[in-house]
């Protein structure tokens, strides 16, 4: 490329000297005919001279006349910009910062965007591979379901199943609680995948339920739990203390078929009975795997969706647990589209306002480059006076501005890349392994590349359309420049100021949805509450042991100082894993799920309520008494009490849930999945009559709730050392992805508002100093026949100010219809609060005065005298 | 007799006819249209290089180096195949619009 661009100038170097040459020796043969025509020899050269015209507007036509190779010319018009640019550095800076900062939010989602939802998963023919799914609710299946889904389907090559699985995986004696998939014999081989070390379990040698206890381990677990072993193919590990063989070690970079989560290892689902307790290979009504699988070659998704859902339609005639059954294929990688669908809403949602903001610094930049165009009349008036053409001037303003834009997309693919890999890095402080690989592919760049080439286009037509409009000849009598009424600086910055309104509603709507989800009424109160989780199977401590420890445990933890109560629980209400459950109301005699209901269902200890900060509205709290020996009996929430009692003061009664419970207590409603459901039923029943090996320990304090939590670790460890103990934490830190939807909407919009304002300032900025120092003398000439400044003042800013409003009521009117775009994002929040449009039109005041009070000043202390004077 | 002023678009085919008798430098150029037209056409000094460079880009005259007269290595520009076929059209078509044009002008009342 160097040589080519050098080739060419050397080569253009000849070419000026031969034009030159040729020009000189015309004027000297002309000289020579004059002088024989009988002139004398000096003013014959000057006759020549003359009739031969201006040599440098001569050259300029002939280097038209012959069209440049493009190497150079291209360089020339560059060197050029260059030289321009720096001579501008601050407007440089400006410009290029401005561009960057709006190509770099908009890369670092579309990253996001490509790492969570378009790339591929990293298997051969990643295509074909989908997730079978239900439409709507628990997108996943039960073992059975599975496989007769397997068993009857037409269209897929090979179906698997996998299931979350935490286990303790035993290095160097100590039970460490580790993430992975239970998955069927099959798994490795649709997915096509090929191991890094050693082989993959099949679907021949995981036959045996209980019996084959073989391994496979991902690529950094080999690397960090196992310093990379190279014999690690053969080697037997304890996994909740049962002998397991590792067999392979899975490829670097496979992660499974689900995006978010990192597994370590791959067990096969016919061990499921052990690793779990309990058996659920054989329940139809437990939707405890999720199902996904290979195509057949050629076949498409319509066909697929229709001979599933004739297989589903036979499963829920023969099943009476799949009544109402249907299932349909969906891309894999989200859980299925209940969870995918309002990601993909949030992320175009997202990446729609991110190009508002690339828009709006693309305005700013358009509007900045028309004020300098204008700052420039007289230069361009002598470049054309010395003879370039037109389409040369269009073209050099053009080059000018790619320079920036370049520049711009440059510093903003670095900023976004980093920010890219540094959010690949980020783990989020859970028990769970959520990570997302969002790290920059090629589809990213290229995303760059061609934003760049789109800015590059947008800000050359400005300048392009100036240099083609207007009459070089009419420019020279007016150095100025034409005055037209609708500017094209004044169009851009209103346009900006329009959008720059848009992203300033949406981030206040946000910043509104946070704040109403942080005072929403939840049902517990998680400030002051401190939780440790500890599971007692890896450690294989089995049935009556359980209850003895778990109790031993809780009274170590009521010794903690500090510890106002302490209870147990299966799981928390808005932490990340829920279960929920049909029940019955007591007069059902036909027990299918038609005419169930669903709830949601926690197992806990006596002082729950208490601890987590549930209040008990009528009836009594569970005692050490509701056990094993005793009838069963359950607490339930209001909306359980009036949907599935049928009234509120319902104390006493039964319904079916296996066998008849009798409600004793109920409490208020809570949030239990996520903060925008609506009220849900819910209940609750004591861990004596339910018995559980994973719970969660939490204490109310009035300490630190971190340091309680790491005393609870202690403590349980005391008992114990093989127990792995996680989830150490204040509760409301576990709650975090609880608020996870409404904290991104708050960072990415609340960026993307902050970005508008620093682009309107410097819009404003810099067309109300052009214009005030563009009358300058117009304004002293006011001022010294007596003026008022005020009425001076409005004269020179009002068009300025006009623009700014008419934007920024476009804007406000644009922000109100988008409110389906923002319902997307942020939930239970509308541009249509009040609050929200008072908060924006402050804001917008406050950055209009802000940005236009310097060149307002500049003005008002103009000494009239001193400017009149400089002409 | 007082010089005319070329019409526009017509220097590029003075130029090509005064190539096709015989390669010929810049200036000479210039000295052949005068020459060859009876000194009755006034080309402006100037005008005649981009006009030299545009047929040069389309093809139609191509440079040598050669010996002026006074001893130079001098440019020579000289017709190619493609400028022959160029003027042997374009003085077709001169010809068509002159006799078009003498026509049209010698129009007398009774003929319309």
């Amino acid at each position: 490329m160097f040589k080519v661009v050098w080739r060419a100038l050397s080569r253009r170097r000849d070419w000026e000297q031969e034009l030159h040459d040729e020009i000189r020796d015309h004027i000297a043969h002309r000289t020579a005919d004059l002088i024989r025509a009988g002139l004398a020899p000096c003013e014959a050269a000057r006759r020549a001279r003359v009739e031969f015209g201006s040599a440098a507007s001569l050259k300029e036509l002939c280097r038209e006349a012959h069209g440049l190779s493009w190497p150079s010319e291209v360089m020339q018009d560059l060197r050029y910009a260059w030289r321009m640019l720096g001579r501008n550095a601050g407007f440089t800076s400006i410009a290029v910062l401005s561009l960057a900062l709006g190509i770099g939010v908009n890369i670092v989602v579309f990253g996001v965007i490509n790492g969570i939802l378009l790339r591929p998963l990293p298997v051969p023919d990643p295509d074909r591979i989908v997730s079978v799914a239900r439409p709507s609710g628990t997108a996943s299946q039960s073992f059975p379901n599975y496989g007769d889904i397997r068993d009857r389907n037409a269209v897929f090559e090979s179906l698997f199943a996998y299931r979350f699985a935490a286990v303790g995986l035993e290095t160097e004696g100590k039970a460490e609680r580790t993430w992975g998939f239970l998955v069927t014999g099959n798994y490795f081989d649709g997915l096509g995948i090929r191991p890094a070390l050693g082989r993959f379990f099949g679907a021949n040698d995981t036959a045996a339920i209980n019996e084959s206890p073989w391994a496979v381990i991902s690529y950094g677990c080999w690397r960090t739990r196992f310093g990379g072993d190279p014999k690690i193919v053969g080697r037997v590990v304890h996994i909740n203390s049962y002998p397991y063989t590792i067999v392979g070690v899975a490829p670097p970079g496979f992660r499974g078929t689900e995006i978010f989560y990192s597994p370590e290892i791959w067990l096969p689902a016919s061990m499921q009975p052990q690793i779990d307790g309990r058996s659920l290979l054989e329940a139809r009504q437990s939707n405890t795997f999720w199902v996904a699988g290979r195509l057949k070659r050629g076949i498409s998704i319509a066909q697929a969706n229709s001979n599933l859902s004739v297989v589903a339609a036979q499963m829920a005639s023969q099943f009476v647990a799949d009544e109402g059954m249907r299932i349909s294929v969906a891309r894999p990688g989200l859980l299925g589209p209940v969870i995918s669908n309002p990601i993909h809403a949030f992320a175009a949602g997202v990446m729609l306002l991110a190009g508002l903001v690339l828009l709006a610094a693309c305005a700013n930049l358009a509007s900045l480059l028309a004020v300098r165009l204008a700052d420039r009349h007289r230069e361009l008036a002598i470049r054309i006076s010395v003879g370039a053409g037109r389409a040369r001037i269009a073209r050099q303003l053009v080059t000018e501005s790619i320079p920036i834009a370049l520049l711009g997309a440059g510093l903003g693919c670095c900023i976004a890349v980093a920010l890219l890999n540094a959010l690949t890095r980020l783990r989020v402080s859970l028990d769970f392994p959520v990570q997302f690989d969002v790290t920059a592919d090629w589809r990213v760049f290229l995303f760059s590349l061609l934003a760049a080439v789109a800015i590059c286009i947008f800000l050359a037509i400005a300048p392009a359309l100036y240099a083609w409009r207007t009459d070089p000849y009419q420019r020279l009598r007016a150095p100025d420049g034409p005055h037209h009424r609708w500017a094209l600086r004044d169009v851009a910055l209103a346009g900006q100021i329009a959008l720059c309104c848009i992203l300033v509603t949406a981030s206040f709507v946000s910043l509104r949805g946070l704040a109403e989800s942080l005072t929403m009424p939840l049902g517990i109160e998680p400030r002051g509450v401190a939780a440790a989780a500890f599971d007692l199977a890896p450690a294989g401590c089995r049935g009556s042991q359980v209850q003895a420890f778990q109790q031993r445990a809780l009274e170590a933890i009521e010794r903690i100082p500090g510890v106002a109560s302490a209870a147990f629980c299966d799981t928390i209400p808005l932490y990340m894993d829920q279960s929920d459950t049909e029940v019955y109301s007591s007069g059902t005699t036909d027990l299918r799920p038609a005419n169930g209901q669903q709830s949601y269902l926690y197992v806990v200890s006596p002082a729950f309520f208490r601890t987590v900060g549930t209040r008990l509205i009528l009836g009594r709290n569970f005692t050490r008494h509701d056990n094993a020996n005793t009838p069963p009996v359950a607490i339930v929430n209001e909306t359980f009490a009036r949907q599935i009692l049928g009234g509120a003061n319902q104390v006493g009664s039964f319904f079916r849930h296996g066998p008849l419970v009798q409600v004793v207590g109920i409490v208020e409603d809570g949030k239990y999945q996520e903060l925008a459901e609506e009220a849900r039923p819910a209940f609750f029943v004591p861990i004596l009559q339910h018995p559980n090996t994973s719970v969660i320990a939490i204490a109310r304090t009035t300490r630190p709730e971190r340091q309680v939590a790491a005393e609870m670790r202690t403590a349980v460890q005391n008992l114990d050392p093989r127990i792995p103990v996680y989830d150490t934490s204040g509760l409301n830190d576990l709650l975090g992805f609880t608020y996870l939807p409404v904290r991104a909407a708050v960072i990415s919009l609340g960026t993307f508002g902050l970005l508008a304002i620093l682009l309107s300032i410097t819009g404003i900025y810099g067309v109300a100093a052009y214009s005030v120092s563009r009358r300058q003398r117009e304004i002293a000439i006011r001022t010294a026949i007596g003026a008022r400044r005020y009425h001076v003042l409005r004269q020179i800013l009002g068009r300025t100010g006009i623009f700014v409003l008419i934007g920024c009521f476009a804007g406000l009117a644009f922000g109100m219809g988008a409110s389906r775009v923002l319902a997307s994002i942020v939930y239970q929040a509308t541009p249509r609060d009040p609050l929200v449009i008072i908060a924006v039109v402050l804001t917008m005041g406050a950055v209009g005065i802000g940005a236009g009070y310097r060149p307002a000043r500049r003005a008002l202390v103009l000494d009239p005298a001193e400017v009149l004077r400089q002409d | 007799m007082e010089a005319t002023n070329v019409l526009p678009g017509t220097l590029d085919l003075l130029i090509l006819k005064a190539l096709s008798l015989g390669p010929l430098y810049g200036y000479a150029v210039l000295l052949r249209i005068e020459e060859i037209s009876g000194r009755a056409l006034d080309i402006e000094q100037g005008a005649l290089y981009p006009a030299l460079y545009r047929l040069e880009r389309r093809g139609w005259i191509e440079t040598e180096w050669g010996q002026s007269e006074n001893n130079r290595r001098t440019k020579y520009y000289k017709l190619t195949t493609p400028g022959r076929k160029q003027l042997r059209e374009q003085t077709d078509s001169w010809h068509r619009m002159v006799s078009a044009m003498a026509a049209a002008l010698g129009a007398r009342t009774s003929e319309v």
